[in-house]
Order: C-alpha cells, then structure tokens, then sequence
C-alpha cells in the first residue's frame, strides 16, 4: 500500500482485500475440457486434411492414365528441353563478358596484322624478318597478308628474309592460294639456296603441279649444278 | 505456456487450473456478472489456444493472459452494446461464502456491499486498475505492461481511483 494514501484509502484498500469473490462453477472446469478436445480435434484435422489433399494431389498427378500418353510424351519433352535450354544457356554475364574478350581479341588480331604489314616494308632486313615471324601469331591470315608475304617471297633482297618467309608459308600451305604461290615462285627465284628450299617445300607438300615449274626451270642456262642435281631428284619424287 | 506454443495443447490444462480461478476473479470483478464471467474465462483460454503462436516467452504469462482477458471484455461488451460493468441480478450476500461469527458476518456483509457498490461506480479505467493492483496483486510494472503504458502513469491512475473510490465510497455511507 502506498504511503501516501489518507487513512480511509488504507482502510478502503484493506476491505478491498477481504471482499470475496463467488467460486466460478464446476461446469467452467468441464466446459474447458470439452473445449479443449474440441480444439485439439480440429487441429488434428487441419493437420490430416492439408496431408490428405497434398497426398491426394501428389497420387492423381502420378496415377499412370493410357489415355494421357500424348500428354505424358510431350510433358517429358517440354520439361527435357527446358532442362537442356537452361543447362546449356551461357550466363548472360558470362556471355556478355565471352563477347567482350572476343572483340578484344580481333581488334588485337588486327592491330598485329596492320603492324606486321607495315613491318613488312620496313628497310631494316631484321624489322622484316620479325615481321614474318609475327604470321605465326595471327589466328586468321587473311588474302592481304598471304599477298604481302608471297610479295616478300619472290622480291625482298634478303635471302634470310626470302628463307624464313618461305618457312612461314610453309605453314600456311593449307590455303590453295599459298600452295599456287609456291609453285609460282619456283621461276622467279634466281638464288640457288631459294631453288633448293622450295625443292625441299615442294616435295614436303607434295605438290605434283611443281614438277612442271621444275622442267621448266631444268631449261635455265645457268642454272646450277647442284641445284640441277636436287630439281631432278624432286620431279622425280613427285611424278 | 511455451510448450503449449511448440504444440503440446494438452499443457493447457496445467494452465487452467493454475490461472482460471485468478482470470475468473478479474472478470467477476470487471463485469459483475458470474455467469458471463464464466463464459469469458472460456473464451479466453480459446484465444489463449488460438493465438499460442503470439506468445513471445519474454513477459510473464498472466500479463499475457490478462492483456488477453481485456480484449475479451471490451469485444464482448461492444458485441452486446452496453457498458462493461453491469452489477449481477443475484444479490450479493448470496454469493459471498459465509463467515462463521454471526455479528462480525452482518458488519462484514454491509461493509462489503457499500464497497462493491462504490467500485461498480466507479469510472472503468479506475476500476480496472485497483483490480489488477489489489485483487491480481499485480505490480505497477506487470500492469503498465497490460495496459501498454509507463509504469508511473499506473501509480498515478491508482491514485486517483483511491481518491475517487473514497469520495464514491463516502456518499455511499453517508
């Protein structure tokens, strides 16, 4: 009790304490029982009834019907080529950045390109000679290129650059128009040391149609003997 | 409470035999009414039941239980249209155990009556406090929690019922 209460608070407040209260009946204890029960039972039956629709739903989906068996086929095929279309489909960043490194790559496929080819004319024979080897880093040689290195093949006035160009066309062999380059070059060399490696490249590409470019070239006058000696050799490998 | 919340229902009726006598005497007290009373304490272990889940565990349960109780008064009251308090048809005296000493019995009854009176006319706010402080024994803390206020606004509420259950209580007598 507080003390700042007057003396008829106090005693009000003691009487308050005293007044009785009626007992509630016995009927409240058996009506919360029955209550109870009840609220147990339809909780039991909240409980079975959502399981029992899920099961019922779960058994209806899966019952094999012979009727549906259009429906089943194209449900497995919708559902497969989902699966495959989401598996198999690049994550757009991943893609996005694929596409980037892409273009990175051509525009640095380019630019070595350009440098190669204007290499290429440089009047520095060990400029040129890099030049070439740079063709060995080029993913794709274009008609511009194999044209700058045949040029070079058959007129460059250095014989170790005309040497390591051929190698490089050597490499390049599968383009028709490399092989036809080869076999042009055959006449325009004058230098016995070309006649030789393209005798050599001829027969290790197995390019019958040189054996006439090598007749040809039998009929040169100062041809040398050495060089005769190693054409000879080749035609008759190649015929 | 908290098992009863994690699904064991059946520790409801641990519960109620603990609480339904207190919940009882706060709802005898509020409405006045033996009968309703007896309704409510039904449709507050009902509720109890039915909200278990916004039980948090972090007060104590009969501060929930009486939050609860409020509510059930107050909807049943609007329910019914009429005020909360409404003084039992059954006279008092029949209701109230009787003592042994015959003279005491008499003063005790008359005394009681007045202050039944008194409280019943008392404001409800006011009412409601003085039955949670000196019938539910509750402290000012526990109350203010039910009521959703401070603790110090409660003392000041039970203040004022004081002096406003004395004046009411005065003129009763007098």
């Amino acid at each position: 009790m507080d003390e700042q209460f007057d003396d008829i608070e106090k005693t009000l407040w003691e009487q308050m304490g005293k007044l009785r209260v009626p007992e509630p009946s016995k009927d409240v204890k058996i009506r919360f029982h029955a209550m109870l029960d009840t609220f147990k039972a339809e909780e039991e039956a909240k409980k079975e009834g959502i399981f029992q629709i899920l099961l019922e739903r779960f058994k209806t989906l899966f019952a094999y019907k012979p009727a549906y068996n259009w429906a089943y086929a194209m449900i497995l095929i919708v559902i497969s080529s989902g699966a495959g279309y989401f598996i198999g489909k690049p994550n757009s960043e991943v893609a996005a950045n694929s596409n980037e490194v892409k273009r990175l790559s051509s525009e640095v496929q380019d630019m070595k390109q350009m440098m190669m080819l204007s290499m290429l004319e440089n009047p520095v024979a060990t400029e040129r000679l890099k030049a070439v080897s740079y063709t060995q880093e080029l993913n794709n040689v274009d008609d511009q290129v194999i044209d700058a290195l045949l040029t070079t093949l058959n007129f460059d006035q250095n014989e170790n650059v005309r040497l390591v160009t051929l190698e490089a066309l050597i490499q390049l062999a599968e383009n028709p128009k490399v092989r036809e380059g080869l076999v042009q070059s055959l006449l325009t060399q004058e230098s016995p040391l070309m006649q030789v490696a393209l005798a050599d490249a001829m027969v290790k590409l197995q390019e019958k149609r040189s054996v006439k470019q090598f007749k040809e070239l039998l009929r040169k006058e100062n041809l040398n003997d050495a060089v005769k000696g190693k054409i000879e050799k080749t035609i008759l490998v190649l015929s | 409470m908290l098992k009863v919340k994690a699904g064991d229902l059946d520790k409801m009726g641990l519960l109620f035999e603990r609480y339904h006598k207190p919940l009882f005497g706060f709802l005898y007290h509020t409405t006045g009414q033996v009968a309703q009373s007896e309704d409510l304490v039904q449709t507050v272990f009902y509720r109890m039941l039915k909200y278990r889940h916004t039980f948090s565990g972090e007060g104590e349960f009969r501060t929930w239980m009486f939050h609860l109780a409020r509510n059930v008064v107050n909807d049943a009251a609007k329910k019914n249209n009429r005020v909360v308090y409404e003084a039992d048809i059954t006279p008092r005296s029949e209701r109230t155990i009787s003592t042994p000493a015959a003279d005491v019995q008499l003063e005790t009854k008359q005394e009681s009556e007045v202050l039944h009176q008194a409280l019943a006319k008392l404001s409800p706010d006011h009412r409601e406090v003085l039955i949670l402080s000196r019938f539910q024994e509750l402290s000012y803390q526990e109350i203010a929690e039910i009521l959703k206020t401070s603790e110090g606004n409660i003392k000041v509420k039970v203040h004022r019922a004081m002096k406003e259950l004395k004046g009411i209580f005065l003129k009763e007598t007098h």
